[in-house]
């Protein structure tokens, strides 16, 4: 929350009382939200191809460490647009009336490779060798409400045992669970695949499932705006739509199809390098930003089911407002529904 | 039992504090050291009851201590050193615990010593309840808790203000024609130095060497009738250290 | 006699011979305790918080109402959850506190007692003080696992080098005229460490108690970070991380009472440790 800077307070302070009118930035730049991560591609390609200037669209960057403090940022103004799963954060906010969820990325889709159960070596020396065996072990997951939290409990409603015997461990950080499950200290993480298999690559980390068998068409990550940004400016997010579709039509061509010529995808992979492993030089990056690429939604299409039983879940664990509904929580307008 | 300091030598970084100082404390008897300030009287002390190690020459006794006695040199502070954090009685005792004596037995010293020294009501006050001249008669009690063959005392009363000064002189005569304990008196209070000494050692200021030495054969309890004696020995006695000590007053002192 | 009553006279009768009082110009620069202003003040500052949030004034999203804080410490209380938070942190904070203390005034008295201590470990605390022990979790989730182990060794890190700094400077500020004095009566070292030394290094020793104890509660919602089902630091985190601001100032004032409550029990102990002071 290190990004909740002081303005940012002082301007929720008085937003209450004073409700200026948001035309403070100018004509149409926009701040995108985004994660070092692959699935954060499609804005970055758009960006890059063009897509946004198009729609005469001036984007700037914004990066976050977690997808917690990017949905505080888009509540206080600071980011107009991110795309992150549903947490209970952006459940509780989206209750308070100013965040919605506006279109569907990331998706588990039974063709492409999806999300993966792993256990440590020591578990599955113990005997996890299928996610039924979960019964009675440490699951890591990043924080409370996050959406590691809701597969651990997804995996133990489908295989009939109760959720508490599923121990979820709070670890804060990706590394800080990846550092666990490799040095045995817990058993159990369900993660997407291009980090799936670079761990299991190694002697330490064994997969023993897919998500994909446990949660229906699982809309993993949203996309995801003020309400206010719904409500005064519907234009600028269908605007913004419109761009990141093409990104997310790129992205799928080029990595989760591979129907571009390599050529093209390679200048797709370099484009996302700049944001994407831009710690490691292009050959090694190439390689990672490659690897299991899931599906992310034609034209951001949205998964209400999958959202819903999200909602429902994190109302059930009382991780969100019991007041949270559908309604405060997506605004079905912008994109087509499933 | 005796004291004796041969050709005593000091130096603290290139400078020489004290000089071929040699004198002898004998059974039962009060040497007064004076002498300007920075003279060395202090270092001499240390290095009397083995605190300090002399660059040159050695403190040496002979003689066998009392019977009993603890600790034969038994420093007196200037600054009391009192801990703060003990009681009067605790402050005596302090001194007793590492000899291995029996609780009841400490006890009775601890009480002994205190009603000598007329603290018997404060046993269990702490030192910042108490006066100057009460917790300087704490250290004395303290000392003779011990049963030393000599003290060593270092400008005990100069912390005090002279009311208190004299009370506690007067304390100190009386105990004396008592217990007729040995000391080396270190001070630069000459009235102190005519009223206590039975011999009066002169610094001179830095490198201490002996300057003089005044003996006086009138006895300690006498002397508080005999004031305008005294008065003409104390004359004596500044006569001889006036020059020194205007000199030590103008030198800029690069030793603490 | 007559000369008293004239000075009184005159005194009484200022405007005579243009005589007037001395202007006053002392006073000032004195703290006066003044009882219950702390209570009124924090009380104003909450009714005024009140209502702020009701009017609207203060937006939810900023900060909620101190009743909502209110209704989750309730919450919290009537399922009990309350002792579960506040037993698995005091458990942590006793352990990881107690831990550290002890060792670093053991390895503060060697530090202002041993020269070769001195020269060799002064360095090395000095140089790792200063770490942010949060930095370091990662290594401790190695080092003492997710369990207990890495939650107390948080707070033990946290609060020995403060301590072992309070110690030794604790011991150098010991008079040395006393350690003179228990030399020249023949007292033994250790009775010179034990009776002299320690005693006199307890007041710096003691205020370094405050300074790492308020480490400790501070690091104790770091050390919470990793593997916590409960304890106060995890309730927060979780809070934070759902965004239910009523249920994470909730967890801050949690922290705050704790916080009060021990400098309060320090303060129990100065006056007892501390009684021949003042």
């Amino acid at each position: 929350m290190h990004t909740f800077s002081r303005r940012t307070f002082g301007a929720l302070v008085f937003a209450g009382a004073t409700a200026i009118a948001a035309n403070a930035y100018a004509a149409d730049k926009i701040h995108v939200g985004i994660l070092s991560l692959a699935s954060h591609s499609p804005s970055i390609i758009a960006e890059a191809k063009g897509y946004f200037s198009e729609q005469d669209l001036e984007v700037e960057f914004v990066s976050f460490q977690a997808a917690q403090p990017m949905a505080v940022a888009i509540a206080s103004g600071d980011v107009d647009f991110g795309m992150t799963a549903i947490s209970g954060g952006l459940i509780s906010l989206a209750d308070k009336g100013v965040v919605k969820v506006i279109g569907g990325a990331l998706q588990e889709t039974p063709e492409i490779e999806g999300q993966k159960i792993l256990v440590s070596k020591a578990a599955h020396d113990d005997g996890v060798t299928a996610p039924a065996a979960l019964k009675g072990r440490s699951f890591g997951i990043t924080t409370t409400g996050s959406s590691f939290h809701y597969m651990a409990h997804k995996i133990a409603d489908k295989e009939g045992f109760a959720r508490s015997e599923i121990h979820v461990k709070p670890l804060q950080k990706v590394p800080a669970v990846i550092a666990s499950l490799k040095s045995g200290q817990i058993d159990a993480w369900s993660i997407v695949p291009n980090i799936a298999d670079g761990l299991t690559k190694g002697p330490e980390v064994i997969e023993i499932g897919k998500i994909s068998d446990y949660i229906d068409n699982y809309q993993v990550t949203t996309v995801f705006t003020s309400t206010k940004n719904t409500e005064e400016k519907p234009q600028l997010v269908k605007r913004f739509l419109a761009g990141l579709s093409k990104g997310i039509a790129d992205y799928n061509a080029a990595l989760v199809d591979k129907t571009m010529s390599e050529e093209e995808t390679a200048a797709i992979v370099a484009m996302i390098h700049k944001y994407v492993y831009s710690d490691q030089p292009l050959e090694k990056a190439d390689p990672r930003i490659r690897a299991g690429a899931m599906r992310i939604n034609e034209n951001a299409a949205l998964s209400l089911a999958s959202v819903e039983d999200q909602l429902e879940w994190f109302k059930s664990e009382s991780l969100a407002p019991a007041t949270a509904t559908m309604d405060k929580l997506v605004d079905a307008s912008f994109v087509e529904t499933r | 039992m005796q004291l004796t300091l041969h050709d005593i030598s000091h130096r603290y970084g290139g400078t020489t504090v004290l000089d071929g100082v040699s004198l002898t404390v004998d059974d039962g008897e009060i040497v007064c050291i004076v002498g300007p300030s920075g003279c060395g009287k202090s270092t001499l002390l240390r290095i009397a009851g083995g605190l300090e190690k002399p660059d040159g020459g050695a403190a040496l006794l002979s003689g066998a201590a009392p019977e009993g006695s603890l600790n034969p040199l038994t420093y007196i502070f200037q600054d009391f050193a009192l801990l703060p954090w003990r009681t009067v009685e605790g402050n005596v005792s302090l001194v007793l615990e590492d000899h291995g004596i029996a609780a009841s037995e400490r006890a009775a010293i601890i009480a002994d010593v205190l009603s000598r020294t007329n603290l018997s009501d404060f046993a269990r006050a702490l030192p910042r309840q108490l006066s100057g001249g009460m917790k300087q008669r704490v250290a004395i009690a303290r000392a003779l808790a011990v049963k030393p063959a000599i003290l060593l005392m270092d400008e005990p009363l100069s912390a005090l203000d002279s009311q208190t000064r004299e009370l506690l002189m007067d304390d100190l005569v009386a105990l004396w024609s008592r217990e007729r304990f040995s000391a080396c008196y270190v001070t630069h209070n000459l009235n102190e130095a005519v009223r206590l000494g039975r011999r009066i050692i002169v610094l001179s200021r830095r490198p201490g060497r002996i300057r003089d030495v005044v003996e006086i054969d009138m006895p300690l309890a006498e002397r508080v009738d005999r004031l305008a004696e005294l008065e003409l020995l104390q004359r004596r006695v500044w006569d001889i250290m006036r020059e020194e000590a205007r000199e030590a007053d103008r030198e800029i002192s690069d030793v603490a | 006699m007559s000369h008293e009553a004239a000075a009184r006279d005159t005194a009484n009768t200022p405007d005579d011979a243009g005589q007037r009082p001395v202007p006053f110009r002392g006073g000032g620069f004195v703290h006066r305790p003044l009882g219950p202003v702390a209570p009124v003040v924090f009380l104003a500052i909450l009714a005024l918080w009140e209502l702020g949030s009701r009017s609207g004034f203060i937006s939810p999203i900023a900060l909620p109402a101190p009743s909502a804080a209110f209704a989750a410490l309730a919450d919290l209380f009537k399922t009990g959850m309350l002792w579960k938070h506040l037993g698995a942190s005091l458990y942590r904070l006793a352990l990881g506190w107690t831990l550290g203390s002890l060792l670093g005034i053991a390895v503060g008295l060697a530090v202002g007692l041993f020269s070769l201590a001195r020269a060799g470990l002064l360095p090395l605390v000095s140089a790792l003080f200063p770490v942010p022990k949060i930095a370091l979790l990662p290594l401790f989730i190695i080092w003492f696992g997710i369990g207990e182990g890495s939650k107390v060794a948080t707070i033990l890190f946290g609060t020995f080098f403060p301590t072992v700094i309070a110690t030794y400077a604790g011991v150098d500020n010991v008079d040395r005229g006393l350690i003179r004095m228990g030399q020249s009566f023949g007292l033994g070292w250790l009775s010179i460490v034990r009776k002299i030394i320690v005693p006199g290094a307890m007041p710096a020793i003691l205020s370094g108690f405050r300074i790492s104890a308020s480490i400790a509660i501070v690091l104790l919602v770091a050390a919470e970070m990793i593997g916590a089902e409960f304890g106060i630091g995890a309730y927060i985190l979780m809070a934070g991380a759902l965004f239910a601001l009523d249920q994470l100032i909730a967890g801050v004032a949690l922290l705050s009472v704790l916080g009060l409550v021990i400098a309060w029990l320090i303060g129990k102990l100065e006056k007892r440790l501390l009684s021949w002071r003042m």
